[in-house]
């Protein structure tokens, strides 16, 4: 089978499943309404007051677009990042751009943004600037005046940045108005919520511009895990490689935050998942993590929303849940010496 | 046709001549480097001292196996980074095919020199295939997909190196020997005229060591393969070499064939310990021997 | 009204644009509503309560896993926390108005009501006027402003017998302790602060700006306070560490007893109840009073 081939077939083969999963999570929710309210509700039968109409097309589609959207963000950013710093340990929280992006939300959420349409872009407006002021510390660690992305700087930087904007988001939590308080710590567990459709909008172009950063350069990422100075004389740009990654996986991490707030592990989890059922070829990895990562964040979520409804686990619980295991098995495995 | 020097002592040329020993190929040189200079920035720690490669100048012809001997440090790397453009020389000029290395895009660059590198990274994922069709990625860097042109070449890499055998296996799973034919293809599939081999022999079995020096002399016999041979290995490089290219402390100190560069005073100068060179039927080029169990100290011209 | 007047009125109103009855909450805010609410979501326990209080518990169809006062509040159907509220269940219960606040709901969840096109009223309250406020402004609402008047009336007069029976006693420093670790107090903005005072005694913190600032044991210490109250905050949490305040042997409350245990729920919450609170403090504060 050609190579071109076999992807479509697996893309098509996943994006198939996620959207039967999409169409699944329409189905179930906090709300009894009948699979036949809800099929009313998606072809326009159902009055657009009704209730049916209103969770189905209000809440839970929007809800089901953010969860693919930015589990394929997180996803497709795990891919390229771990790529790039050959690290199989490497989620998109360690560039250190969501903890910036998260200190940019919690500032705004501490004076009371989001009571108005201007005010809830402001803050999506905040983590983007709090995610550039991240990735610009990041650049200026890692390139260290040289001028040149040093790798394994890279990796350090994002972990040091990172932990400083969590510093600096306990501070804010330590001095926060009580009333505030539980606002702004429910945030930061990662809760999915159904935005407007024009944030949808914006939130699936910034996707598509990173997703298409990482894609057109998959294969000179497969080329990079023979190491910098040999991909060089292979022919890559290395400098322009590196600093295209780190923008492209910046940018997905930075929209997922703004868009959907800070959940972990997803890119870590799918793109290892991948990498056993597909192998290390990135041009087959990031195409299906896209896809993969997206239902792998719808599951999660219809699970958070309705495992104990009508109370609801944050995302970030379940996917973390699925994390901490599979950090073990990746540990053991490893250990083994088997890949 | 390469030329054999006679007797070693009449035509040996002085010590401080730097240059060319060897008559001037006829045809135009492959690869030239011309007064080139380098030295890392000042900032780089990593060095005890600083380094600097200077006024380095020498050809290579095509179709000629040239080898780059010389002690750890004297710029051999430095050298295969200079001729790939991963560093930039800060004086002189190289010339690949007659133009100046900097006009030269990367893609082209890497369509015309390969390196192999002295192994792969630990865990890499991949298959021999695979590796091996990374190799063509500077014919079309915009592929997405490997198209069949590149699968055909890979092929016949795999087959010159005698891996096709292993194409699915993952590069894991090889042995040091394996794994270095595996690489050698991955720069054949390059298509290449300039082979470079970074000390290709180092961390291998001598029967790999036998099997890696007899493939590169029929790849440079049979596909007329410019060869680069990098190594510490002073004997493999004196075999298989058609010239040797002596390096100390980032200068040239002697080009030549075997019988002229492998000087015992020359080298004992140079590694800073007793070195002993004798003539061998058998291959009809010097061997080079260390005593080690006498007292390391530079030997007195007396002979 | 002559007969004329009326019909003259009646044609206003029936031409009147839909929304005819808006309001102003009390963030200052219109709310559009298209008649006076028959299907209240209220996400706030005081809210609750004070509907409860007015008589008009028909009108309320949805509350908060916290609306436990009174016990009839338990039946109406949840629709989460205060600050996760589930939008499915609000929106499953076709309210015509979700009332809320600004201090213990979110943003976020304003913001989400407003997309799904729900009106929200907005609460909050910091002095004991607001409390009248509230319950003026939710009895012409519901349309129950014949309960809200005497209900006032009861709750002023508790109010001045209070008042009357702490008024020629000296007035004590008090350290109100919202939560112990990390230390949270009640500053300007906090009703407690307002009826401490009105309790008979003066909050040591009552300086502060904020609504409840957090302060260092050692800040609080250095306050001398003359009386601790120690606020529980119902059944779900864990039992007040008396302990770590007894052991401040040499500070004037513990040398002369005076720590006391209150009922958070009544002093936090801003329905009828702050009255019960009102006189509960007054007296944890001047028990000699109260006999």
């Amino acid at each position: 089978m050609s190579p071109h081939a076999r992807l479509a077939l697996t893309v098509g083969g996943l994006a198939a499943l996620l959207v039967a999963v999409a169409a699944a999570a329409l189905f179930v929710g906090s709300a009894a309404i009948s699979p036949g309210a809800v099929i009313d509700a998606v072809t326009g039968r159902a009055a657009p007051a009704s209730v049916e109409s209103v969770v189905t097309r209000a809440i839970r589609l929007p809800r089901i677009a953010v969860a693919a959207l930015a589990g394929a963000a997180l996803a497709v950013a795990g891919v390229a990042f771990q790529a790039l710093t050959r690290n199989p340990l490497a989620e998109p929280s360690v560039l250190g751009v969501s903890g910036g992006a998260a200190f940019g939300v919690v500032i705004g959420q501490s004076f009371g943004l989001g009571l108005t349409v201007p005010e809830a872009m402001g803050l999506t407006g905040l983590a983007f600037a709090g995610a550039l002021l991240a990735a610009a510390a990041v650049y200026a660690i890692a390139a260290a005046g040289r001028g040149t992305i040093q790798i394994q700087t890279l990796l350090l930087a994002g972990v040091i940045v990172g932990i400083f904007f969590s510093a600096a988001i306990t501070v804010i939590i330590s001095l926060l108005d009580v009333n505030r308080l539980g606002g702004v710590i429910y945030w930061l567990l990662g809760n999915l919520a159904p935005i407007p459709p024009g944030a949808l909008g914006l939130f699936a172009i910034l996707l598509a511009v990173g997703f298409g950063l990482v894609l057109s350069h998959a294969r000179e990422l497969n080329l990079l895990a023979l190491g910098e100075e040999s991909a060089q004389q292979l022919g890559v740009n290395a400098e322009r490689l590196k600093l295209t990654i780190f923008a492209g996986a910046a940018l997905l991490t930075a929209s997922v935050v703004a868009f959907a707030g800070p959940i972990g592990f997803v890119g870590l989890i799918v793109p290892h998942l991948l990498r056993m059922l597909l192998g290390p070829d990135n041009r087959l990895l990031v195409p299906t993590a896209l896809v993969g990562g997206a239902t792998f964040l719808l599951v999660a979520d219809t699970l958070a929303r309705n495992v104990v409804a009508p109370a609801e686990l944050s995302v970030g619980v379940i996917t973390s849940f699925c994390g901490a295991p599979f950090f073990v098995y990746l540990l053991r495995t490893r250990y083994r010496g088997t890949l | 046709m390469r030329a054999t020097e006679p007797g070693r002592t009449s035509l040996r040329p002085p010590t401080e001549c730097r240059g060319l020993a060897a008559p001037a190929p006829v045809t135009p040189p492959l690869v030239e480097f011309r007064s080139v200079g380098f030295g890392y920035p000042a900032s780089a720690r990593h060095r005890a001292r600083p380094f600097r490669l200077a006024g380095l100048s020498f050809a290579i012809a095509p179709g000629e196996i040239v080898g780059v001997i010389g002690p750890n440090s004297s710029g051999k790397t430095t050298l295969i980074r200079l001729l790939t453009r991963v560093l930039e020389p800060v004086e002189g000029e190289i010339a690949l095919e007659g133009e100046r290395l900097q006009s030269w895009g990367r893609a082209e660059l890497a369509r015309r020199v390969a390196v192999v590198p002295q192994g792969v990274p630990r865990e890499l994922p991949f298959t021999v295939r695979e590796l091996v069709l990374m190799g063509r990625y500077p014919h079309a860097p915009g592929r997405f997909f490997e198209n069949p042109a590149d699968v055909a070449a890979a092929r016949s890499a795999m087959e010159a190196t005698g891996v096709l055998d292993l194409a699915p296996v993952p590069l894991a799973a090889l042995g040091g020997g394996e794994t270095q034919r595996a690489v050698i293809a991955r720069a054949l599939a390059q298509e290449p005229r300039l082979l470079v081999l970074d000390e290709p022999t180092a961390h291998l079995d001598l029967r790999y060591q036998v099997e890696t020096a007899a493939l590169v002399r029929r790849l440079n016999r049979e596909r007329g393969v410019t060869i680069l041979l990098v190594s510490h290995d002073l004997n493999l490089a004196a075999q298989v070499s058609d010239r040797l290219l002596l390096l100390a402390e980032g200068g040239l100190v002697r080009l030549g064939a075997p019988e002229d560069v492998l000087d015992e005073t020359l080298l004992a100068d140079i590694y800073g310990c007793d070195v002993r060179v004798e003539s061998n039927s058998a291959t009809s080029r010097p061997t080079v021997w260390v005593p080690y169990t006498t007292d390391a100290s530079p030997r007195r011209a007396e002979r | 009204m002559s007969a004329t007047a009326l019909a003259i009125a009646l044609v206003l109103v029936a031409s009147a644009p839909a929304a005819a009855f808006s309001a102003r909450d009390m963030l200052g805010r219109e709310v559009a509503l298209a008649a006076p609410p028959a299907r209240i979501v209220s996400l706030v326990p005081s809210v609750t309560e004070v509907l409860f209080a007015l008589g008009a518990e028909a009108r309320l169809v949805g509350v908060t896993d916290f609306c436990d006062y009174p016990p009839a509040a338990r039946a109406k159907p949840s629709v989460g926390g205060m600050v996760n509220p589930n939008l499915e269940a609000i929106v499953a219960l076709r309210p015509d108005l979700v009332i809320a606040t600004t201090e213990g709901n979110r943003e976020e969840t304003f913001a989400q009501l407003k997309r799904l096109g729900i009106p929200t009223y907005l609460v909050a309250a910091h002095h004991v006027r607001d409390v009248t406020d509230l319950i003026a402004r939710l009895g012409a609402l519901t349309g129950y402003q014949q309960a809200a008047g005497p209900l006032l009336v009861h709750l002023e007069r508790r109010v001045a017998a209070v008042t009357a029976a702490v008024a020629p006693l000296p007035r004590p420093r008090v350290l109100y302790v919202l939560w112990p670790e990390p230390l949270i107090v009640p500053g300007r903005e906090a009703l407690v602060t307002e009826l401490i005072r009105l309790a008979g005694g003066d909050s040591v913190t009552a300086a502060d700006a904020d609504a409840w600032p957090r302060y260092s044991l050692e800040a609080a210490v250095a306050r001398l306070p003359e009386v601790i109250l120690l606020a529980n905050h119902g059944a779900n949490t864990g039992p007040i560490d008396e302990e770590r305040w007894r052991r401040l042997r040499s500070l004037p409350a513990i040398r002369d007893g005076r720590l006391r245990r209150v009922d958070g729920n009544l002093l936090h919450r801003y329905g009828p109840r702050v009255v019960d609170g009102l006189e509960q403090l007054a007296r944890a504060i001047h028990p000699e009073a109260f006999r």
